[in-house]
């Protein structure tokens, strides 16, 4: 009823409503941004590596002239296996399994040179592995052993060995089309078997030549005959990978590791606080300028409320003295939905354009948590804020 | 049918408020003649559900008044009951029309038509497009009532509304009144500081 909205209507602040408008406004972009903007980081942090989730740390021990001369092992015994895995950074560890056998690389064929290499494997349990591939599954039948890689050795090629020696770069895709040979060799002259080897997969997380454990397992048990030696290194996996006492427990004992990944994972941590500080102040901000509006509603419907009593001896029951204000609400409820999302989707795209320049792949559009977020605390908001509106009218009338 | 409670304030020898109980009827018309403080608006606004501070018990139709739910209430002032308010209850910034068209396009009870022939035997006609802050307290009555007459309703509550009338106006509206109560055999409670000499009154009553 148009002149009901015409009565009510004339006593809203116009300064308190559109001071509450902008600050939640305001909240929301912020809030909406910061949830964008951590989902974009994740995505690119977890597509280059793992940083996000639980850190993986490979320690092994430090080399000294002891090993070198065979005096004392290079690797963890048992007791200090049990040892790490009783410290309270480590939320799983698992040794490496190695070959104790040898095995030779090589290749046939015209179409890559010809090369020949002695060859060491190691394993250990899937879950530790970053690489996910159909092929990594060691089957007797075919007897395709699959290979895992450090990307850096491939980087080492074709940044430091290829350019220098005249050689061709080789794309991750092309090695992994390249079949080679795998000779496991048992005891004894011409106890040997030739089996095709295929790369299936470029680690970051383990610098090592990775085959399946249970092809090892087996291959130990049909070839084996090496004294079994000490796992030489171990993998921890870590929930917290800032634990000061990660970095001091591997110092104590001597053991090594690669510290950037710790240090990057710490980056990643400030990362989460910083995301986390600005949800925190856009939570403020929203809550804010949300009391602001139930203050402002409210503020309206008192400086009505002469009005509203009097619409009320006239009959209009306080559900319909309430519709002016309701509608008002969902008006600037509805503002706040739609520009704060074409905002942050503008902040996107900017995001977006730079870190193209960087080779970053940020999306561009928005996610659809986002949507989700503002939807749910526009209607969060929008009911509290109905509810007083129906209070308080309610408790003029009678 | 409302048998009428006993109110917190000084009512000796009231008709009304010292009798054992009360019955209004339908389709009458009821004059309650006296002087200031002795509850005219109170009687008014305990009936239409305003005032809840009394003691016994108030009944439309056999039901207690105080067990209305709000619904309730605002159902019976769109079609049991009108008020015709001392204190007008106009909104000063909507015109003269606004101000009854609020409550008519709510019950829809008139035509556009019926409302300006209202207006003009009541001589307003020509003030309906002002705002009604602007108009004298007499023709805010006369927009008054025929805001009340705007709905259906079984009694119509008229609290002092010819108070600012001369004889004369007084007369055409309460013509009008009593006509359109007559139209909706609706009872009639009319209060008035002094002796009204209106017509037809069958029914006085003593505060």
């Amino acid at each position: 009823m148009r002149l009901l909205y015409q009565i009510l209507w004339k006593d809203h602040s116009r300064v308190h409503l559109l001071g509450a408008f902008l600050g939640t406004l305001a909240g929301f972009v912020l809030l909406l941004a910061g949830i964008q903007f951590y989902m974009d980081i994740k995505s690119v942090l977890s597509e280059n590596r793992d940083l996000l989730d639980p850190e993986y740390i490979v320690i092994n021990k430090k080399v000294n002239i002891a090993n070198t001369l065979g005096l004392t092992g290079g690797g963890f015994t048992e007791e200090e296996i049990a040892e790490i895995e009783a410290q309270p950074f480590a939320d799983q560890v698992a040794a490496f399994n190695s070959n104790e056998f040898p095995v030779q690389a090589y290749t046939e064929g015209d179409q890559v040179p010809n090369f020949i290499t002695d060859l060491f494997f190691e394993a250990i349990p899937d879950q530790y592995i970053d690489v996910k591939s159909e092929d990594w599954k060691w089957d007797p039948e075919t007897g395709t052993i699959p290979v895992i890689i450090p990307q850096d050795y491939l980087n080492l090629y074709n940044f430091g060995f290829a350019p220098s020696q005249g050689l061709p770069q080789i794309p991750k895709g092309v090695l992994s089309m390249i079949n080679f040979k795998l000779r496991l060799q048992g005891q004894g002259r011409g106890n040997y078997d030739d089996y095709n080897g295929r790369i299936v997969g470029f680690s970051n997380r383990v610098s090592s030549i990775l085959v399946p454990v249970d092809f090892l397992e087996w291959a130990n048990e049909k070839y084996g005959y090496f004294k079994k030696n000490d796992p030489s290194q171990v993998i921890i996996v870590s929930k917290d990978p800032t634990d000061p006492s990660i970095i001091r427990f591997i110092e104590e004992k001597g053991y090594d590791t690669i510290r950037e990944k710790l240090k990057s994972s710490r980056m990643n941590i400030i990362l989460k606080l910083v995301i986390s500080f600005l949800v925190f102040v856009a939570a403020i901000i929203i809550g804010l300028a949300f009391l602001v509006f139930l203050l402002s509603l409210q503020l309206m419907i008192s400086r009505s409320s002469e009005k509203i009593r009097r619409l009320n001896k006239l009959g209009f029951h306080y559900r319909e003295i309430s519709r002016p204000y309701i509608l008002l609400l969902i008006l600037l409820m509805a503002g706040i939905t739609g520009l704060s999302l074409l905002l942050t989707s503008v902040l996107a795209g900017q995001l977006h354009q730079r870190a193209e320049a960087w080779s970053l792949n940020i999306s561009s559009s928005l996610h659809g948590i986002i949507f989700a977020t503002a939807l749910g605390l526009i209607l969060l908001i929008s009911v509290a804020n109905v509810a007083a509106i129906l209070i308080s009218t309610k408790k003029l009338c009678k | 049918m409302i048998p009428l409670p006993m109110l917190e304030q000084d009512t000796s020898g009231s008709e009304v408020w010292e009798a054992e109980s009360l019955l209004l009827e339908q389709g009458k018309p009821y004059v309650v003649e006296a002087p200031s403080g002795r509850g005219k608006t109170s009687l008014l606004s305990v009936i239409y559900g305003i005032r809840t501070d009394y003691q016994g018990v108030v009944s439309i139709d056999d039901r207690d008044l105080s067990s209305f739910t709000s619904k309730e209430w605002s159902l019976i002032r769109k079609s049991k009951l009108s008020f015709i308010f001392q204190g007008l209850e106009l909104f000063d910034d909507l015109t003269a029309l606004e101000n009854i068209q609020l409550k008519n396009r709510m019950t829809a009870h008139h035509s556009d038509e019926r409302i300006m022939e209202m207006a003009r035997v009541l001589g307003i006609d020509p003030f309906l497009q002002r705002k009604a802050g602007i108009l004298s307290f007499g023709q805010q009555q006369r927009v008054a009532i025929i805001r009340a007459l705007c709905q259906p309703f079984n009694f119509l509550l008229a609290d002092e509304c010819f108070s600012h009338m001369d004889r004369e106006n007084s007369l055409t509206a309460y013509q009008l009144i009593r006509e359109e109560c007559e139209a909706r055999n609706a009872g009639l409670i009319l209060t008035s500081l002094n002796e009204t000499g209106l017509p037809n009154i069958d029914h006085s009553l003593r505060l």
